[in-house]
Order: C-alpha cells, then sequence, then structure tokens
C-alpha cells in the first residue's frame, strides 16, 4: 500500500483550521454576540429583525403615550373647572328665581353669571403647547367667540367634529380629543353656551320672568350633565392609556428577552468550545512537531 | 573466447544499465519536491538471446527507459474536483463580502448604524410619534430625518453592491490572460508530445501539460477528452473548444450593457462560463446572480417604500392646508420610475417639513387620520406582496441561507480534493523511502555485476596464457 510522502502538509492544513475556529470563538467570546454574520443563523437572522422591529415600536410607543398623556390631563383638568363654574352659575341662578332678591341683585347676579360664560369661553379657547384643544381639527385658531349684537348673545364655533386617535401597536385605538362643539354646544338642547347666554339675558334687565328664568336654569343643569359625559370620554382614553402603556412595557421586557438570547454569545459554551480548540491546537502541533524532529526516511539510515 | 568476450560484454552492458538506472534514482530524488513532477522508474530490457551452435545464450539487460507513475484518469477526476472547488470557494468569498453589509443588529445598545432594519421601523414610528401631537415641528423635522438615514442606508448598501460587481468584473477579466496563455502552452506542449512519443507516455513533457492542465482548471471549467498519437482536446463544460491538437483559441473580452462579457471566436459564452466552474465561474455566477439578486430585492423595497409614502402624503392635507397635486406634488422620497434602480437612487426631497401632510384631504390641520395611515403603511403589503419589515427579514436570511449552502458544498468539495490530492500523490510523488531501497539494490547489483568482470577478465588472462608462465595478468 503506498503512501502520501506529503501528508504533513494535510496536518498544517488541519492546524488552520483550528487556529481559525479559536479567533472565531474568542471574538464572540470578547464582543458578547453570536451571531456575528447573516451565514451563521440565517433563520436566527430574520427573526432578530422582525424581533427588533416589534420591541422599536413598543418603545415608540411609549414615548408617545407620553405626550399625549399631558395633552389629555389638560383637557381634564380644563373640563373639571368648567364643571365648577357652572354649579356655581346654576346655584346663583336658583337664587335669583325664588323672588327674594331686589332687581339690582338680580342684575348683579346676571354680571357674575355673564362672568362665569366668559370664564367658561375662556377654558373652551383652552391651548396645549400652541394648539387648540378643543377645537376638532382646526387647532390654529380659537374655536369658541360671542357676540353680543343680539340679545340673548350667540356664541359660535368655528371648529370642526374632527376626532383623533392614537394606534396602539395592537391596532387599538384610543381617543385624543372631544370637539369643542360637541361639549359646549351639544345639538341644541345640552348647549352650555345657549343655556348660560339666556340666563344673562334673563337677569340683565332685573326684573325675572320666573317661568323662563327656571326652564333657563332647567336647560343649564342638563348642559352641566352632558359636560360631565364628555368628560368620561376623556378619563376613559387616560384609563386606556395607561393600561395599554403597561402592557407594551411587559411585551417590549418580554421581547427584549427573547432577542438578547437569540443574539448573545453563551458564555459558558463558548469558553468550553475555546478549550477545546487549545487542546486540539496543541496537540496537533506537537504531533506536528515530533513526526519532523525525527530523521524520518530510508537514506538516513543506510550506510554509507 | 567468443563466449568468454561475449560474457564480459553482457556484464558490461549490466553495468551500463545499473548506472542509467542510478541516474534515475538521483534525478527522482533532486526532483522529489518540484510541482507536478511524477516519478519515474527505469524500464529494464532483456536482450534478445543468441544462438550459438543450437544453444540460445542470453544477451544480457539493457535499460530502454523511464516510465512515469502516472494515472491520467486519478489526474483528470483531481481537475473535474479542484474546478468545483474553485469556483464554489470564489463565489463564497463574494457572497461572504455581501453579507458583511447587512451585519445583524445586537440591539444591546441601540440601533446598529447603518441597519436597514432599524431604519424601517423607526420611519414609520416616526409617523405613529406624529399621530399624537400632528402640527408639532420638532415630530415633523424627525419623520424627515429617519427618512433621510433609511434613504441613506438603501442607496448606500446598493451603490456597495455595485461596486462589489464592478471589482468582480475586473477580477474576472483578469482570469482571461491567465486562461489564455495556458491553453497556448498546452497546444504547444500537445505537437510536441505527438511528436515525440505518440504511442507512449511523454515523461517531463506530460508532466508539464498536466500541471498546465491543474493550474487551468482551477481557473476555468474545461472537460479533457484525449485523441489520437497522445493528444488531447480542451473544451469549456459547456462544449466550446479552447484546444485541439496544436491550435489553441483565445478568449476575449468586451463590454456589454455597463460588464464584462466573455466570447470564444465571436460566440458570447458568458452565461455558459458562469455555470462551468473553475474561478471564473466562481465570479461571474457572483456577479451575474447573486448581486443581481440582491440587488432586486432592495430595489423592491425602496420602490415599494417611496411610491406608497408619496401616494399617501399626496392623499392628505398638510400644515399649510395645501394638497398634493400631480402638476405640484408632495413627494417625501424621490419617486421612482420603475423598481430597477430605485434602491441606489433613493434619496429624500422634501425639505420643509410643513408638507407633511398629516391630516386627510379637507380635514383641519390638526386632523391625524392620515397620519395614522402613514404609519400603516409598515403593515400593508406594500413590498412586492409583502409588508417592508418582513421583506428586509426574508431577505437576510435568503442571503444567510446561500452563503451556508455553499459553504457546505465547499467543504464537500475541498474534502473530496483533499483525497484524491492524496491518492495522487500516493502514486505519483517521489518517495524517499522507495528511491533508497531501489538505490541499495542497484549497489549491490553494480557490485556483483564488477565481481562478474573481474572474475571472467582473470578467466580471460588465464585463456591468453594458457599453459605459459604468466606474462598477461
Amino acid at each position: 500500500m503506498r503512501v502520501d510522502p506529503s501528508y504533513i502538509t494535510n496536518l498544517v492544513g488541519s492546524l488552520d483550521g483550528t487556529q481559525a475556529s479559536e479567533q472565531q470563538l474568542s471574538a464572540e467570546l470578547s464582543s458578547g454576540v453570536s451571531i456575528t454574520s447573516l451565514s451563521q443563523n440565517p433563520v436566527g437572522s430574520g427573526e432578530n429583525v422582525l424581533l427588533l422591529n416589534q420591541i422599536q415600536q413598543d418603545d415608540s410607543f411609549t414615548q408617545s403615550s407620553n405626550l399625549v398623556t399631558g395633552q389629555l390631563q389638560v383637557a381634564d383638568s380644563a373640563l373639571g373647572s368648567v364643571v365648577s363654574e357652572l354649579t356655581q352659575a346654576i346655584s346663583l341662578a336658583t337664587s335669583a328665581n325664588n323672588g327674594t332678591l331686589n332687581a339690582s341683585d338680580v342684575q348683579s347676579i346676571g354680571n357674575q353669571i355673564s362672568g362665569i360664560l366668559d370664564e367658561v369661553q375662556s377654558l373652551a379657547n383652552t391651548s396645549y403647547q400652541g394648539q387648540y384643544i378643543f377645537a376638532g381639527g382646526k387647532t390654529g385658531a380659537a374655536p369658541f367667540s360671542t357676540s353680543t349684537a343680539t340679545s340673548p348673545a350667540v356664541t359660535s364655533y368655528n371648529g370642526d367634529e374632527n376626532v383623533n386617535q392614537l394606534e396602539l401597536p395592537n391596532g387599538q385605538k384610543i381617543q385624543l380629543n372631544v370637539p369643542g362643539g360637541q361639549i359646549f354646544l351639544g345639538g341644541g338642547a345640552n348647549s352650555v353656551f345657549g343655556a348660560l347666554n339666556a340666563l344673562v339675558a334673563d337677569y340683565s334687565s332685573g326684573t325675572v320672568n320666573t317661568q323662563q328664568a327656571a326652564s333657563d336654569t332647567a336647560a343649564l343643569s342638563t348642559a352641566l350633565n352632558y359636560v360631565s359625559q364628555q368628560r368620561v370620554t376623556i378619563d376613559n382614553s387616560m384609563t386606556q392609556l395607561t393600561a395599554a402603556s403597561s402592557a407594551v412595557t411587559n411585551e417590549q421586557t418580554q421581547l427584549t428577552t427573547a432577542q438578547t438570547d437569540l443574539m448573545q454569545a453563551d458564555l459558558p459554551t463558548i469558553s468550553t468550545q475555546l478549550s477545546l480548540a487549545e487542546t486540539q491546537q496543541t496537540a496537533l502541533e506537537d504531533v506536528i512537531a515530533q513526526l519532523e524532529s525525527t530523521s524520518n526516511n530510508l537514506f538516513n539510515k543506510l550506510q554509507p | 573466447m567468443g563466449t568468454i568476450n561475449s560474457a564480459l560484454s553482457v556484464t558490461t552492458g549490466a553495468l551500463d544499465a545499473d548506472q542509467e538506472a542510478l541516474n534515475v534514482v538521483a534525478n527522482n530524488v533532486a526532483n522529489a519536491n518540484t510541482t507536478g513532477y511524477t516519478e519515474e522508474t527505469p524500464d529494464w530490457q532483456e536482450n534478445a538471446p543468441i544462438e550459438v551452435g543450437g544453444i540460445s545464450i542470453g544477451d544480457g539487460v539493457t535499460e530502454t527507459g523511464t516510465t512515469s507513475q502516472r494515472d491520467r484518469v486519478l489526474e483528470e477526476r483531481l481537475d473535474q474536483q479542484q474546478q468545483l472547488a474553485s469556483a464554489s470557494s470564489t463565489r463564497l468569498t463574494a457572497l461572504n463580502n455581501m453579507q458583511a453589509l447587512f451585519t445583524p443588529d445586537s440591539g444591546s445598545s441601540g440601533a446598529t448604524a447603518g441597519d436597514i432594519g432599524s431604519d424601517i421601523t423607526s420611519f414609520f414610528d416616526s409617523f405613529s410619534s406624529l399621530e399624537s401631537d400632528p402640527t408639532n415641528n420638532a415630530l415633523r423635522e424627525q419623520v424627515l430625518s429617519s427618512a433621510s438615514t433609511l434613504a441613506g442606508d438603501i442607496s448606500g448598501a446598493a451603490s456597495s453592491l455595485n461596486s462589489q460587481s464592478a471589482a468582480l468584473d475586473q477580477e474576472a477579466s483578469g482570469v482571461v490572460g491567465q486562461v489564455n496563455s495556458l491553453t497556448s502552452a498546452i497546444a504547444q506542449l500537445n505537437l510536441e508530445i505527438q511528436s515525440t512519443s505518440p504511442d507512449g507516455d511523454a515523461g517531463t513533457l506530460e508532466d508539464q501539460r498536466q500541471q498546465d492542465l491543474s493550474q487551468l482548471s482551477q481557473l476555468i471549467g474545461i472537460n479533457q477528452v484525449t485523441t489520437e498519437n497522445n493528444g488531447l482536446s480542451i473544451t469549456t463544460t459547456s462544449g466550446q473548444l479552447l484546444v485541439s491538437e496544436g491550435q489553441s483559441t483565445q478568449l476575449t473580452t468586451g463590454a456589454v450593457n455597463g460588464v464584462m462579457d466573455f466570447f470564444l471566436g465571436g460566440t458570447d459564452i458568458t452565461a455558459d462560463l458562469a455555470s462551468g466552474g473553475g474561478q471564473l465561474g466562481g465570479y461571474l455566477t457572483a456577479r451575474d446572480v447573486d448581486i443581481p439578486g440582491a440587488l432586486s430585492s432592495l430595489d423592491q423595497l425602496a420602490y415599494g417604500i417611496s411610491t406608497s409614502v408619496n401616494a399617501q402624503n399626496n392623499a392628505g392635507t398638510d400644515l399649510d392646508g395645501v394638497t398634493g397635486t400631480p402638476a405640484n406634488p408632495l413627494d417625501i422620497f424621490n419617486e421612482p420610475a420603475q423598481a430597477a434602480g430605485s434602491a441606489a437612487a433613493m434619496s429624500v426631497v422634501m425639505t420643509n417639513p410643513n408638507q407633511i401632510a398629516a391630516a386627510s384631504a379637507g380635514n383641519g390641520t390638526g386632523d391625524n387620520s392620515n397620519a395614522v395611515t402613514m404609519a400603516n403603511l409598515a403593515s400593508r403589503l406594500i413590498v412586492n406582496g409583502q409588508t417592508p419589515i418582513n421583506s428586509y427579514s426574508n431577505f437576510v436570511s435568503t442571503l444567510g441561507a446561500t452563503f451556508t449552502e455553499v459553504q457546505t458544498e465547499n467543504t464537500a468539495q475541498t474534502a473530496s480534493v483533499t483525497q484524491l490530492q492524496t491518492q495522487n500523490n500516493a502514486l505519483s510523488s517521489v518517495n524517499l523511502n522507495d528511491e533508497a531501497a531501489a538505490m541499495s539494490t542497484l549497489e549491490n547489483s553494480y557490485q556483483a555485476a564488477s565481481q562478474v568482470f573481474t572474475l571472467l577478465n582473470s578467466i580471460m588472462a588465464s585463456a591468453l596464457n594458457l599453459g605459459e608462465e604468466t606474462a598477461v595478468t
């Protein structure tokens, strides 16, 4: 049986192989990343892209929800103040309606209610970071203005009925605003401004038409309940947002763990493999040295 | 007397034969490390016997030449495997350069700069953020800046792929010169071999020819056909004639549609060469199959995103109340005419963040519904029937899988080459132990023959001095 006289070349080839393997493992160990190129784990690389996509989306939502929470809180707080003002207006109107006050007191109440109307209009024109939050989609200009050309005065709305929604990563939508027209002019029967303007007109002369005033006071009560209901929409959005934020944060944590498992180097396994490679390398080197050092052909042994 | 003389001449013949055989051994040992040298063994021929007085007497031995220890079939098999291994390792190098452009994002500390996957996500996320406050200038600027990053990274990757293609072009052209000089040399050797040893192995000339064939098969895929009178025809793997007897045909190159094509005679054989093997096959497969495949995926991605986002932006109203029209469009990206080339040309043309149409057409500028729709483009099938991120995810998986596939092939082919090489070496390489043993045998044989000569010489002297006191010793 004949033998390849240059088999040592093959052994040296194997030595290159073990050295390359050592380098690869050392690089993984030092960087902490196990997948440094697509070919090391093609399917894993694809999964990694999708996981990072989700994680990033969750992160982005968390930031957006912080922005939106501020706006919702301002809206909620404004409507809370409106409710207080209207409660006070109803109390004033009730006292004016019971017939125990004189004309100048009635007029004084009329003025106070007018002051409350200005206050409510100012709240209806609340702006957050330069945008009017009760204007629907037309957030560039203050939506409510009152014209005293007629008596009673008329408060008109220049916004629109647009409702903005924030879409969550899971596709759910959260309502971000309630249009001012809906809250404060509530389709005529629930109109806050309508009731306030009517009451101001009722008390302006000092003489109270009891039936009219009672009916207008009842209208203001109805309008106040209506505003409270609208406020619930904002409160619901805030609750939904909090729940969504915490769900998203949980999801982000889980996804990050999955992604880390996929990409990060498993240190114990790599250390073991590295130590094996080093052992193999040392063994190969010893064998080669041994084979080359001894005189290994017949010529050295023949007598001259 | 006559028989003593003839015995002497037989002995001297033996001494000559041994001496020539020792020369062969010495030549083998001297060439032990010469690449492509095949071990030679001396040929012994018994001389025709002589009839003397009805008796046949042998006439000694002649050394008639040498035989190279060579297996043509084994060498041809080795060449074929080298073609395959050479092609796959060249292609592997090219694929490795390609995959280096798309290193996976480890995700440990924010996105890796240049990772297209995270750019896609950031871009569509910027619209999600815009939903929360559509008139906010900082958020609008963020949309434009993430668009720029995305366009920059996609066009950067496409342009790197184009550079790699140009480099492969150059390397492939460089191979042509080497191929041509080898085919000319082989044709020349064909003529010499056919004239000097048409019936048997041509020894050193054959060594050279086999060496040239081995080098040629690493460069280009070939088929070898032995012809009469120890001749050799060489064709490419798909049958085009490269060498026939003493004639060699030169490969030429010419630019066709911006890349180098390869011609034999007047025929364009580029496609055949790509599947043929050898380094040239590897370069051409990478240049004409792998890189265009990757570019096509990137083009689809760029085209899908650019056209869909532009169309949606033109369907809404911007911060100044303007809606895009065909005559005056509100495009975010430069609108590509077709998918091919759109990756390299992808860029952001919008400079004014007010022109992002967050509101739907006709609605107030505080409306965010168009921003919602734009954010949702991320989950619509806008890139060749896939979502943008799925398209990118599949692209990187496929590229990685192609590399792994070629790597597996290459490992198997290289192992096969090693095995065949070992077999070939065992047969044809100079084994110093064998030479030492042969030398020792020949030395003994020479000593024996010279002993016989001495003996015959003294017998001759006795015969000459027959009966006389010795005057000749």
